[in-house]
């Protein structure tokens, strides 16, 4: 889902070569894990009115620091600088929704996908055309996250008319007064803006491939790799991943559809 | 009043990040005005080795984003082995940018202040360090003022960006409670009026200032 990512050139830019030790070792002699999350991103990482943190990441980052018998410290961090962070060694992983994808694998190493989505096109309520595949809104202006890659997606189709947000607050109102004809955001995401947004919209189609998120952390450490896979995996395996998205989400996301 | 509602649901977030604002702000002006006078002094003096590296500070200060500045302080400083917490380089990076804008306010007033000033100073006796001292700068402050506030008024708008290392100052404590709600009109409105409330107050100040320093100019 969300997939900007212009701070990755820099972020790797940035990169370390990678330490001595291995993560694993660094983690349990500290016996915190230290996890970055954007922390305004409901229903994935948000704060409560009680300024807690709360999301689907954050329950899966108690979740899988309990099976590494670790604690968790949440780092609060803007995307934009989020990748950058972890290649300076400000935290150990970041669990935010990071898409899975050749240009991100160059720089950081990723765990097995905990969340499965898709792109979703959203609509007004009174929407006559049909826009089956971003193809048809030649002509038309698409709202989309900066730096995500549903921006880059958009780019990517000739005629389209993209229209970058800062927040998807702002997509959705202008959205909704007919700013834009439609708006491009991940398909878990989108259920939950429509939901809470309370304007005139719906969901429209599901274009595209389906999206993984991982989690990432520094390259070179391939005991810390294998530690995390099988804490995802007995997640899974015991039901408790599965129970986690079924209170965030009501279907399993943590599966490939 | 549904919007009532909201800035009560609100208020505690966005107070503690008004408290970030702060001290982030003051911490900063501190560090800016350190930073200021001895440059402006700096770049006065007739040695190039010593005014030619602070013409080259506040060039690069003044001609890159402030957000690249933290940027580099923070997540580009510890690939070379100097590594900051995130209070420290956003402090260090809004004082070494507004060290810059505010050394340039008062080189301009220092310049501002007639020869005379200092050959009369000098026929009296007194040093170049004294006369910039007792005679230049006093006057030079009045002239300064003005500019100067300018520039630490912007200073309190400009540490929203020090979210970007990972500090839940206003701005980001804002979009936090937006990113829940969804009524960002309302709840940018509200932060706007605190930001408005704090220079309200460095305004109160600066004309206390500025009072105080025209002591002499006053008609009687």
């Amino acid at each position: 889902m969300l997939k900007r990512h212009f701070i990755l050139l820099l972020a790797a830019a940035l990169a370390l070569p990678a330490s001595a030790a291995d993560l694993l070792t660094t983690v349990k002699a500290r016996g915190t894990l230290k996890v970055a999350l954007e922390g305004t991103y409901p229903p994935f990482n948000y704060k409560e009115k009680n300024g807690e943190l709360a999301g689907y990441d954050v329950d899966v980052a108690k979740l899988l620091a309990a099976k590494l018998g670790l604690k968790v410290e949440f780092v609060s961090s803007e995307w934009a600088s989020i990748l950058a962070g972890l290649a300076a060694n400000k935290y150990d992983v970041i669990i935010s929704q990071v898409g899975i994808n050749p240009k991100r694998e160059q720089a950081f190493d990723f765990s097995q996908p905990y969340i499965y989505s898709m792109p979703q096109l959203i609509v007004r309520n009174n929407e006559t055309a049909v826009y089956k595949t971003l193809a048809d809104l030649k002509g038309k202006k698409l709202g989309v996250g900066q730096g995500s890659v549903y921006e880059q997606q958009a780019k990517a189709v000739p005629g389209v008319e993209v229209r970058s947000y800062a927040a998807a607050p702002d997509t959705m109102s202008d959205l909704a007064s007919g700013r834009i004809d439609a708006a491009l955001n991940d398909s878990l995401m989108s259920a939950y803006l429509l939901k809470i947004s309370r304007l005139p919209i719906k969901a429209g189609a599901q274009v595209g491939a389906v999206e993984r998120m991982g989690i990432p952390f520094k390259k070179g450490n391939p005991e810390f790799k294998q530690a995390l896979n099988k804490a995802l995996a007995d997640a899974a395996a015991d039901g408790s991943l599965k129970a986690i998205s079924l209170k965030w989400f009501g279907t399993d996301v943590s599966k490939a559809p | 009043m549904d919007w009532l509602e909201l800035l009560r649901e609100a208020a505690p977030v966005m107070l503690r990040g008004a408290g970030y604002t702060v001290l982030f702000a003051l911490a900063a002006m501190l560090g800016g005005l350190l930073i200021g006078f001895p440059v402006a002094v700096l770049r006065l003096l007739p040695y190039r080795w010593l005014s030619w590296p602070a013409g080259v500070y506040v060039s690069l200060m003044r001609g890159t984003p402030l957000l690249v500045q933290m940027f580099v302080i923070y997540y580009g400083l510890p690939s070379v082995g100097i590594e900051f917490t995130p209070v420290t380089a956003g402090i260090l990076a809004l004082s070494l940018n507004s060290g810059a804008f505010l050394s340039e306010s008062l080189r301009g007033a220092i310049g501002a202040i007639s020869k005379g000033q200092w050959a009369a100073s000098f026929s009296l006796g007194l040093g170049y360090w004294s006369t910039l001292y007792y005679v230049v700068l006093p006057q030079a402050l009045r002239v300064a003022v003005p500019a100067m506030s300018n520039t630490l008024i912007s200073l309190i708008k400009d540490t929203s960006l020090v979210s970007v290392i990972t500090l839940t100052e206003l701005m980001l404590s804002t979009k936090e409670v937006i990113a829940t709600t969804f009524q960002p009109l309302q709840l940018y409105l509200a932060a706007a009026a605190i930001y408005w409330a704090l220079s309200l107050l460095f305004e109160a100040l600066q004309r206390r200032m500025e009072q105080r320093l025209n002591r002499a100019h006053h008609s009687r």
